[in-house]
């Protein structure tokens, strides 16, 4: 268990190294020009930190998601922070307002519209799986409206920059929202690794976990919290970035199974390393043109899944 | 104080105010008791077990582990001494036979298992589906592979909602054999199959939320107390300690 994890972790280190010295210019480890050094440490840094921080708080928020909700088509997104994010910050945009302000709105509307998702889902004192996810969904549907409303009553430039914001742009990264960032998906990935033994016995069904000593509405509200802010982060630092929410806690169960003392910190492993990776292809491919990241990983994941989901006959192993 | 270690006291329990479901149950289990709870659907066995489990909680009266409010016990505390296995076990559970039996420690932190994971498949005959996923199993392999949890889990008081459902008549008495022979525990189970109630030290027979008796197989095991009980004649015919239950000709 400890080996899978050690190997995951070289490889997202290689990743990180990779991502960093290497893109539209070849910077050297080892003989950099004043210049260089300046491309490194506030471009690209900050830009290949926030690809990892995101990839890893969606990978991992997918997994303890899918567990919460014991639903396998969980999405971090399905909650609609990422539609709450993106009316703040749309609106924002809209409106004019300077871009260092752009994440911090971002944060709250996800923030905001977890906490209405949370309590909307409650009922007799506790989280409900399917009205969270129903929840989500209508919360959701509303604030899209929304936002498709202001949009189409705003101006050009307003309008570009918001749709910039929603496909996923790293590029705008900036030093000052990275320890932000850090903190709270830090904090979510510890919350959801010392929880993995609840998250794995409410998998058994509420009435089991109970009899196993957790209390499944309180692990249930613990965990929501956790993907909360590692959701509402990672929205906040680059926008919406598909695929890595749903499909890699999946792609992470064909290889190490669904344990979620494995799974999650996998998942976020996985998602950060191919996230810095898409970013990476994104900036460099047809440079200096940038493709946003969030379709070089579905470019990249959704063939691989594809192929496991052909290659292993999950349910006869 | 009261006797018993896990005991009911005046114990309603109701979802709506209007339909109470349990009214004023009075039980009292004794250490090493290997009871059963016998009634028609609806009667009450499922919420009996899951207020002796601490999921439902009482509208009135109380219920006490050992002398002690069952509220007052955090979980992994409760859970070392208590588990409870319900009778409709999830289809989806994800994970390989051996996860989800080894998942019977999480209670306990760091004490090696009395009951060694091997010990416990083995005594469930699963050994050879250690790594086979839960969701792939028959019916009845799963609800064994749930026994296999409960098994390591070490509770002493053991409630179980229809243990025997899905099983093959062997497993059944090997489950009943196997629960009878590890020491100090105390068994309350929800049954469906009569027949069986004979092999239990007492029966509980219960009737829309209230207790009609509590007694040995042969006390409440009789053509009169089934027919209150199910509303429907049976008969019964011995044979040595055997019982056969079959409905009356018309």
């Amino acid at each position: 268990m400890k080996k899978k994890i050690l190997l995951l972790l070289t490889v997202t280190l290689l990743a990180f190294g990779i991502a960093l010295f290497t893109g539209p210019h070849f910077i050297s480890p080892f003989r950099m020009s004043g210049m260089e050094e300046e491309i490194l440490l506030q471009v690209r840094l900050p830009r290949v930190l926030a690809a990892a921080l995101i990839g890893v708080a969606l990978g991992s928020s997918g997994a303890v998601l899918q567990g919460i909700l014991r639903n396998p088509l969980a999405d971090p997104y399905i909650l609609g922070l990422s539609s709450g994010a993106s009316l703040t910050a749309s609106a924002g945009l809209i409106l004019g307002s300077a871009t260092f302000a752009v994440p911090l709105l971002a944060f709250a509307g996800a923030v905001i519209t977890g906490g209405i998702v949370g309590i909307m889902s409650m009922r007799r004192g506790g989280i409900w799986p399917e009205r969270l996810l129903l929840a989500g969904i209508g919360l959701g549907f509303l604030f899209s409206a929304l936002l498709m409303l202001m949009m189409s009553l705003s101006t050009d430039e307003g309008l570009r920059r918001a749709i910039l914001w929603m496909f996923g742009d790293l590029s705008t990264v900036e030093w000052s929202t990275i320890p932000y960032g850090l903190v709270f998906i830090a904090g979510g990935i510890v919350i959801a690794l010392l929880r993995s033994r609840a998250l794995n016995s409410l998998l058994l069904g509420d009435d089991l976990a109970h009899s196993l000593g957790f209390s499944p509405q309180r692990e249930r509200l613990v965990l929501f919290i956790a993907v909360c802010l590692m959701t509402s982060s990672s929205v906040s630092l680059g926008g919406m970035i598909g695929f890595i929410g749903l499909l890699m806690p999946h792609i992470m169960r064909f290889l190490v199974g669904s344990n979620n003392a494995l799974l999650v910190p996998c998942s976020a492993l996985a998602g950060g390393s191919i996230l810095m990776i898409s970013d990476l292809l994104g900036r460099s491919v047809i440079a200096p043109t940038e493709i946003p990241s969030g379709i070089i990983t579905t470019l990249i994941g959704a063939p691989y899944f594809l192929y496991l989901l052909k290659k292993r006959d999950i349910l006869n192993e | 104080m009261n006797k018993g270690i896990l005991s009911f006291h005046h114990v309603s329990f109701s979802y709506a105010p209007s339909a109470e479901l349990i009214e004023d149950l009075n039980l009292a289990v004794d250490e090493g008791q290997f009871i059963c709870l016998l009634g028609a659907n609806g009667s009450g066995k499922s919420t009996i077990l899951k207020l002796g489990s601490g999921i439902y909680t009482p509208s009135k009266g109380s219920i006490t582990l050992w002398n002690k409010p069952l509220r007052d016990y955090r979980g992994k505390d409760k859970a070392k001494l208590l588990s409870y296995l319900p009778q409709v076990l999830d289809l989806g559970v994800p994970f390989r036979v051996r996860e989800l039996v080894e998942m019977g420690r999480y209670p306990y932190a760091d004490v090696p298992p009395v009951v060694g994971v091997a010990d416990a498949l083995r005594m469930v005959g699963l050994e050879s589906k250690e790594n086979s996923l839960v969701n792939t199993l028959s019916g009845g392999e799963r609800r064994r592979a749930f026994i296999a949890m409960t098994l390591l889990q070490g509770a002493g008081v053991l409630l179980l909602d229809e243990p025997l459902a899905n099983l093959d008549i062997k497993y059944q008495l090997e489950l009943i054999r196997l629960l009878r022979n590890i020491k100090n525990v105390t068994v309350v189970m929800a049954l469906h199959d009569i027949n069986m109630a004979f092999e239990f030290d007492t029966v509980i027979l219960v009737k829309k939320g209230r207790v009609l008796g509590v007694g040995t197989p042969r006390e409440m095991v009789t053509e009169e107390t089934l027919e209150e009980a199910f509303e429907v004649s049976l008969a019964i015919k011995r044979i040595g300690p055997q019982a056969f239950i079959s409905y009356k000709a018309e």
